[in-house]
């Protein structure tokens, strides 16, 4: 995925750093960048957030927006649950390789890590109170995301926003009616209220699992890869740990080397820990996005300029 | 486009501007870059800062591409290897070109080349490898003639590199300094700035074969600590927009020793001692 090339000096100098876990910003091998969070830009969406994970105005930035849609159910699909549709595109204008087909690759790898994790029972989303009528009609959540600038652990990101969109997703409230027709039979009806300030949250969004990617460098690994320790990454681990400190889902990705089976376990393990320290750093920077939300005020600082926090 | 109207008589100078903005209707004044004129009144096109040097009024744009003079240091990275020459990204509009020529072949500087150099190009310089040259000439197109045709040139190892924006590396004139932390910094003028451990000049000298040689020194934990101590304070500098010379650097560099290396590229951190540096170059000057 790397167009960044770099020379075997420097590829050499950043594992060797990694190696005596030092590494080329300073970080420890556990150590994560910054993120910068914010909720709610997309009105028109029933959900939405805007993730960026780097320091200083630069780093890896995705849009997630969650738009929910009414299906009529067919003979086949589940009698009573609703369902979620993941989609996750890179801009063109995020890397050079992702210039005209070149991202398509990667699109159809995120989409299906994150319907991994998220479609399912283990995403702790209840899919039941999604259904609105049993076999006549339920929720859709389609979830787009859009990769805006790459700088590094774009799975990582992706998922914060991802976690962010869904948990400031409200729906319309619907009124689930019986009416009897002629025959005496009972016929369900819903009606979707059209009223934009009489919404309900989504159910069981706080439930939802967050993702710690593993890069392994040399001998040792890190979390939260640089673009640069992306290109001498040899095997990437992706983990996603639920609140309840259950593992979602895993992904192995790489191509050039395998893992140890003990090295497995002991990631495993160091996952559940940096995912437990990871939740509380989402709720702080929610908590500080939905505040910023509700304050409204916009205004730029133009003193740190190229800091960019949105 | 919405031009604003009234244009202010004001002291032209050092006032930041976005395009459309009207700088001034006397006609006294000649245009320069990054402005245009319409009905006598000189608007500026480009989002900057407005200069005034005699009668010509310019604009220097906040953001710009390198583009090079004769004689600048830059850094470059190699994209490809063509007939007898090395296409270079030096972060221009353009690569520019480092030809066989140009280079310093081991075994002695005056040694010409052969055509077994010509077949084995990349036991010089390889894709992705980064070089450390000046600017001779121009191609006709535009495209830069890069040389390395001195002791101090070539290969660059033993550290890492930093990429700040090109208006922040003023020309001056060394750019190869060396910090009291056992650091070497290049400073390229075209952005790409390399971060890397003091290796003493002696020590070049005497393996002129190995001047082409992929393998690092070893370093050693502190020798990695200030490096990267160094290179996150270019990078803060970079990002808080203050002029990048080995002054700033070491104002900097002493400033963050109270905080941890990582520290140094959070938000709060970093405002601090931009600040500071800001502080104590206006002090300086």
């Amino acid at each position: 995925m790397a167009s960044l090339i770099l020379s075997p000096a420097e590829q050499d100098y950043i594992i060797r750093g990694v190696e005596s876990g030092f590494r080329a910003d300073g970080r420890g091998s556990l150590d994560r960048r910054e993120v910068s969070l914010r909720t709610g830009m997309i009105s028109q969406a029933n959900g939405s957030a805007r993730c960026r994970i780097g320091n200083l105005g630069v780093g890896t930035d995705v849009l997630v927006g969650v738009k929910a849609e009414v299906n009529s159910w067919t003979p086949g699909e589940p009698e009573d649950l609703g369902s979620i549709v993941c989609n996750v595109e890179c801009s063109p204008s995020a890397a050079q390789e992702f210039e005209g087909r070149g991202a398509e690759e990667i699109n159809v790898e995120l989409t299906q890590l994150l319907d991994r994790i998220l479609n399912g029972p283990q995403s702790g989303l209840d899919l039941k109170k999604l259904c609105i009528i049993p076999k006549q009609a339920y929720w859709v959540l389609h979830i787009d995301a859009l990769v805006l600038d790459v700088k590094g652990s774009i799975v990582d990101t992706l998922v914060w926003a991802t976690r962010a969109a869904l948990m400031s997703t409200s729906l319309p409230r619907v009124v689930v009616e019986t009416i009897g027709d002629e025959m005496g039979n009972m016929q369900a009806e819903f009606d979707v209220v059209d009223d934009p300030e009489d919404l309900t949250p989504l159910e069981g969004a706080e439930n939802l699992p967050i993702s710690v990617t593993f890069s392994q460098i040399g001998k040792r690994y890190v979390v939260d890869a640089s673009e640069q320790e992306e290109v001498v990454t040899q095997a990437k681990l992706t983990v996603a740990v639920s609140p309840v400190m259950e593992i979602c889902a895993i992904q192995k990705g790489g191509m050039f080397r395998g893992f140890p089976p003990s090295l497995l376990a002991e990631i495993l393990e160091i996952a559940q820990r940096i995912a437990r320290e990871e939740l509380t750093r989402f709720d702080v920077h929610y908590a500080q996005a939905k505040s910023h939300l509700s304050s409204q005020a916009d205004e730029p600082s133009t003193g740190s300029t190229f800091l960019v926090q949105f | 486009m919405e031009i604003d109207e009234a244009p202010q008589k004001v002291d032209i100078a050092a006032r930041i501007v976005t395009p459309g903005t009207a700088i001034t209707n006397d006609s006294a004044f000649m245009r320069g870059h990054g402005t245009f004129s319409e009905h006598d009144t000189i608007y500026s096109s480009v989002a900057g800062v407005v200069e005034r040097i005699n009668k010509l009024v310019s604009v220097r744009p906040l953001k710009q591409r390198y583009s090079g003079e004769i004689g600048d240091i830059i850094v470059g990275r190699i994209t490809e290897v063509a007939s007898k020459r090395w296409r270079v990204d030096v972060n221009s509009r353009q690569d520019g070109v480092l030809l066989l020529s140009s280079i310093n072949l081991p075994g002695g500087i005056q040694r010409r080349k052969s055509e077994s150099d010509e077949l084995q190009m990349r036991t010089f310089f390889a894709e992705g490898d980064l070089v450390f040259a000046e600017v001779q000439s121009y191609f006709a197109d535009g495209a830069l003639s890069l040389h390395t045709r001195s002791i101090q040139y070539g290969k660059l190892r033993n550290g890492t590199l930093v990429t700040a924006f090109p208006q922040l590396v003023p020309r001056s004139r060394s750019h190869f300094h060396t910090l009291s932390c056992g650091v070497d910094v290049v400073l390229g003028v075209n952005g790409y700035i390399w971060v890397s451990k003091h290796v003493p000049a002696s020590k070049v000298e005497a393996n002129a074969e190995l001047i082409y040689s992929d393998k690092n020194e070893p370093i050693s934990d502190d020798e990695r600590e200030a490096i990267a101590r160094v290179a996150n304070c270019i990078q803060l500098l970079n990002r808080l927009y203050v002029k990048i010379t080995d002054t700033s650097i070491i104002f900097a560099y002493e400033a963050s020793l109270v905080h941890s290396v990582k520290e140094l590229l959070t938000h709060d951190v970093a405002v601090e001692l931009a600040q500071n540096v800001m502080a104590r170059l206006e002090q300086q000057a």
